[in-house]
């Protein structure tokens, strides 16, 4: 999905208002826009929610099931995220295989989850090197402005704390649903990504697809609840200089903090 | 002038008699049905809806705003918020001498400009022509856009010009509507300009409900009866 093509007017005014330390819909630099989250939208999933980012929306829903571990995993469970972005979400996006955008969403939110080892795969492991339990997480942009990472990533996030593992047990090897048994999800810490993206020397948290159009670079930054940095991806042509670098960590954290309140009271 | 008034979905029989269908009707037999959502107007014998929603479709001679979304050796491709894409011959622009060796497009007009221009033709068979060649035409070169539903535009305007006369007087605005629903407000005043968003959002947002032009007065603070040359509806 190239970005969007924004008149000239716009930009510059865009640009303008950076000068003040303004944004074009009012917020603060370092302000998200308005996060609603519900969570159990998907009766038959494991688990599910929607998110609400501004005008960006996504539906996420986890399927948890049994499966083979990888062969160099036998020990831990399996853990796979997705994104796509529908036709109906964005003028700009046509069905067919996913393009690089895409694939980099679904990447930039399956780090955010793994690195942080949200949650402990260890204990989805039903026989070792045979047998394990696999949760797919399964993200659809169904609305799209601007900071898809953090929409796909937030949903993906609330959608696991709200799911429920079914039980399964291994009977001659083969596993078998324990039928009304389920459980919280074996979980470490809550991961809270946030994206920046830089215009000019400025730079603004969660930005509206008017603000990507106009940005030189971008970067995701996923801290866990200890404050720790565990991912992070760059994107964009141009670059960070090392204090941009250090600011923009010091806003993943103090925003992280906020959003991962808000994530504590669904649980 | 009498002229009855409702509201009308696609399929439902407006009239039937010796009328004569006109725009966002059909006639089937002796009944007119409507064919888009709206409210339905007859007016001594004529028929027609005036849509609440839609698209633009150009018409020749209409002014929009269009947003340049592409270069070809020969011509400008044009965002025009409509289901057609704009094309503006480079000779437009540059006169019959132009040369693609010579002349570079985007010094002219680059990708992301606003452009007022005129549909100069179009028979939905192809995508419709563009022309710069008259007054007022041309780049935009200071505003902001606005983005209305191109179905509210002729509400925007009001009758003879007064709505949007009103506005302008009282925000000191310099506003282009385009017919395909792109609006370029220009003001030297900061709050103007916010003023004149709003009451731009307002009648978009109320355009179908009747004495628009007073409450639009009442936001923007006019005293009743100001401006009043006009026929309030």
């Amino acid at each position: 999905m190239e970005s969007v093509i924004l008149d000239q007017l716009k930009r510059d005014r865009i640009l303008d208002l950076l000068k003040e330390d303004k944004r074009i819909d009012g917020r603060a630099l370092d302000e998200q826009r308005p996060l609603s989250i519900e969570t159990g939208v998907i009766p038959k999933a494991n688990g599910s929610a929607r998110i609400k980012l501004g005008n960006t929306q996504v539906i996420t829903g986890v399927k948890i099931q049994p499966d083979k571990p990888f062969p160099d995993l036998g020990d831990k469970g399996i853990l796979i995220c997705t994104a796509e972005i529908l036709p109906l979400a964005d003028p700009r996006v046509e069905p067919g295989p996913p393009t690089e955008e895409v694939i980099e969403l679904a990447r930039v939110v399956d780090r955010g989850i793994r690195e942080t080892e949200m949650i402990d795969l260890r204990q989805l492991v039903l026989k070792e090197g045979k047998s394990v339990i696999g949760l797919f997480i399964d993200s659809s942009v169904i609305d799209s402005d601007g900071n898809l990472f953090d929409a796909c990533s937030y949903a993906s996030v609330t959608a696991i704390l709200s799911c429920t593992v079914p039980k399964y047990e291994l009977k001659d090897d083969v596993p078998v649903l324990v039928e009304g048994v389920t459980s919280k999800p074996p979980l470490k810490t809550i991961p809270v990504s946030v994206t920046m993206a830089r215009i000019g020397n400025y730079i603004v948290v969660d930005p509206t697809s008017e603000e990507e159009a106009c940005m030189d670079a971008r970067i995701t930054i996923t801290t866990n609840s200890e404050g720790n940095i565990c991912a992070l991806q760059k994107g964009g042509s141009d670059g960070f200089t090392v204090d941009q670098l250090v600011r923009c960590s010091e806003i993943a954290l103090s925003v992280g903090t906020k959003i991962r309140k808000r994530f504590e009271q669904l649980m | 002038m009498d002229v009855k008034r409702r509201y009308v979905i696609p399929g439902d029989v407006i009239a039937t008699g010796p009328l004569r269908p006109e725009h966002n009707v059909y006639q089937d037999g002796d009944r007119i049905i409507a064919t888009s959502v709206g409210i339905s107007e007859i007016y001594e014998n004529v028929v027609r809806v005036i849509p609440l929603t839609g698209t633009y479709v150009p018409k020749t001679n209409d002014l929009i705003i269009g947003k340049v979304i592409g270069t070809s050796p020969l011509s400008w491709e044009f965002d025009i918020n409509s289901p057609f894409m704009g094309f503006l011959p480079a000779q437009d622009v540059f006169g019959r001498d132009y040369s693609p060796t010579k002349d570079e497009l985007r010094q002219r007009l680059d990708i992301g400009d606003l452009v007022a221009a005129r549909i100069a033709n179009f028979d939905r068979s192809r995508d419709p022509l563009l022309t710069v060649q008259d007054r007022d035409l041309g780049k935009m070169e200071s505003g902001q856009l606005v983005e209305i539903s191109p179905s509210k535009v002729p509400r925007l305007i009001g009758k003879r010009g007064s709505m949007i006369q009103t506005i302008e007087m009282a925000t000191k605005a310099m506003i282009t509507i385009g017919q395909n629903g792109w609006i370029v407000i220009s003001c030297e005043v900061p709050d103007g300009l916010l003023k004149a968003i709003e009451a731009i959002k307002m009648v978009d947002a109320l355009a179908h409900t009747p004495n628009l032009t007073e409450r639009v007065k009442s936001m923007l603070g006019v005293p009743a009866g100001e401006y009043n040359d006009t026929i309030n509806d």
